[in-house]
């Protein structure tokens, strides 16, 4: 079966202005025609199977928007090819926004004054949605989520989760082969957050959508995701299956500590000392990204004990940053 | 996919802006308000009117009933623009913001879809203000009132009001290129103050500024001679409908070619 979205070496530059310093600065500016060229995606290939659910991540700035707003059709790549279930996402965007569904985490695309029953309604007619499947869609909700109380309740008056709920809903409606969720679950607390997962799983399994899903949030990705792809500075680092992954970073874990004094200058000491794993620091903890398979946290916390006077500590899976930095810095064999 | 036509658009605009008035009716108190607010804004506009012609008995030759007719005429052909397009104002900030994108994401046409969120009520005062004095001018004027004279005046009024709204669109727009739009957007507002005055009154030089480049002249002063000196009609007042709908084309493909360029600010 063909992949329902192909992406083809692409590229997107932007042109910036290269912005001079103070008042002066902003002046000239005025009438500079200095510009450089920044590459916010950089010759990214990928393929996505209808049904799949990936989660695409990258630190703020990489370039995971800009590839999205491509794949929507909100933006043209300054070189290389996208389809989107065979057809040009910018150049024919009304006819592939039929075909998508977006969500953008904290921007509601619903209409705010209005019951969200009464945005439903529109949404049906937007999408042109028949009675028939209209009416299965909402049944399906209301056998996943208890949505009877939101429907009458306008979107001004939800709170941040329900909200989201709300929009994740209206972005399945018209039954999409394919839904952009761009951090869905920001800001939300923990139960909703699992309620949410739970629903994209669930909806993914029922209708088969293939589902894109933004986060920074590794917990999102477990629930859901079984490839990864990761973008750092436009360029695609990482393509593959989680357990894959995993593998290369399981036994890494984070040991931070909070001790009295400096800690920018206990970490430079620290550093000298752990010499094989990277230590960074905060106003608030050391951190130390430990490789168990080399010592365990348990020794370096031991050793560490006898040097600080450690008031805290905290133990943490590997952060997506701390994964997205380790294969940026040393790659993925 | 089926193709979406005007009966389409038709439908779905008359479903939102019933959707959007039940909303806002639903804030009393907000309603009254603004309702009154509007209200007070047309009498003090009326005043300084009124005022100004017990010192001038006529302007350039328009006695104060003729002022009166082209003052409810530019009332009546501000309201649609007033009413339908008044999403124009928060252009700006979604842009800014990067709200803007989510216009983007769904299969009707952009324009449409984002002047089809706002429908501003309190335009509705002015159209009556509007129809009051139009109605009372053309009394006291005396003049006929037959079919042809209808039919000329819905012509010019809509031509009157697609000029408004092409001018709105175009400074609204400017908002994809420049960050601090509003200052176009409260120009193009102000101008149509002018609309209300025959375009004899300005030098050469304004007059040429009013007729070609910013056409506000034909907001009210060139079709109000059409009904009310018929016998000393100039060419462009019977060109005006032609003007009207190409202005208006031209802001849509200005306004669409900005919003098509613009990419949002990083999430």
């Amino acid at each position: 079966m063909a992949p329902i979205i192909e992406l083809k070496n692409v590229t997107k530059e932007f042109k910036v202005l290269n912005r001079r310093e103070g008042l002066k600065g902003s002046l000239r500016d005025l009438f500079s025609r200095d510009y450089k060229t920044v590459r916010a995606v950089d010759n990214i290939s990928m393929s996505i199977e209808q049904g799949e659910i990936i989660g695409y991540l990258g630190p703020n700035g990489a370039g995971k928007s800009t590839t999205i707003k491509m794949m929507t059709g909100v933006l043209e790549p300054t070189s290389g090819e996208i389809t989107v279930d065979g057809t040009v996402p910018y150049y024919n965007r009304a006819k592939n926004a039929q075909k998508i569904g977006v969500v953008f985490g904290q921007r509601s695309q619903l209409w705010w004054a209005l019951p969200l029953v009464e945005s439903f309604k529109l949404l049906k007619d937007i999408y042109m949605i028949e009675d028939k499947p209209y009416k299965d869609m909402l049944a399906l909700y209301q056998s996943l989520v208890d949505i009877e109380p939101l429907l009458h309740k306008t979107v001004r008056q939800m709170s941040l989760g329900q909200r989201t709920l709300s929009d994740i809903l209206a972005a399945f409606l018209h039954d999409p082969k394919i839904v952009f969720l761009d951090e869905p679950t920001i800001g939300l607390d923990v139960s909703m957050k699992s309620k949410i997962r739970t629903l994209i799983h669930a909806l993914n399994k029922e209708k088969n959508t293939t589902v894109i899903l933004t986060t920074h949030d590794m917990g999102d990705v477990d629930a859901l995701c079984r490839r990864i792809a990761i973008i750092d500075k436009g360029k695609m680092l990482y393509d593959n299956d989680i357990e894959h992954l995993k593998g290369f970073f399981g036994s890494y874990r984070t040991l931070k500590i909070r001790t009295d004094g400096d800690h920018k200058i206990q970490a430079e000491a620290i550093r000298a000392e752990l010499p094989d794993f990277s230590v960074s620091a905060d106003d608030e903890w050391i951190s130390v990204l430990v490789d168990e398979d080399r010592q365990k946290v348990i020794d370096v916390l031991g050793q560490l004990q006898k040097s600080y006077d450690i008031r805290d500590m905290q133990l943490n899976e590997i952060s997506t940053e701390e994964v997205i930095r380790k294969i940026y810095e040393e790659g993925v064999q | 996919m089926k193709r979406k036509g005007l009966g389409f658009y038709l439908r779905i605009y008359v479903k939102i802006l019933a959707q959007d008035i039940k909303s806002k009716m639903s804030y009393r108190a907000d309603f009254f308000i603004s309702t009154i607010g509007m209200i007070c804004t047309n009498i003090a506009g009326f005043i300084t009117f009124w005022i100004l012609f017990r010192n001038f008995p006529s302007i350039s030759g328009w006695n104060y009933y003729e002022m009166l007719f082209l003052y409810g005429f530019s009332l009546i052909s501000l309201t649609p623009v007033q009413c339908l397009f008044d999403n124009n104002w928060s252009l700006r900030s979604y842009v800014y913001s990067g709200d803007f994108i989510k216009y983007c994401f769904r299969p009707i046409n952009l324009f449409f879809y984002f002047q089809s969120e706002v429908f501003d009520i309190k335009g509705l005062g002015q159209l009556a203000f509007g129809i009051g004095t139009l109605v009372f001018a053309w009394v006291k004027i005396g003049l006929a009132f037959t079919p042809l004279m209808l039919l000329k005046l819905i012509v010019f009024l809509i031509t009157a009001s697609l000029i408004m709204i092409a001018l709105q669109n175009a400074a609204s727009a400017t908002c994809f290129w420049i960050q601090n739009s509003f200052y176009i957007l409260d120009l193009a507002y102000r101008f149509r103050d002018f609309a209300k005055y025959p375009v004899t009154i300005f030098s050469p030089v304004f007059k040429f500024i009013f007729t070609f480049i910013v056409p506000i002249a034909f907001i009210a002063y060139y079709p109000s001679l059409v009904i009310l000196r018929p016998d000393t009609v100039p060419v462009l007042s019977w060109l005006s409908p032609v003007i009207g709908v190409v202005f208006f084309w031209l802001s849509y493909k200005f306004w669409m070619y900005g919003a098509l360029k613009y990419n949002g600010t990083g999430s």
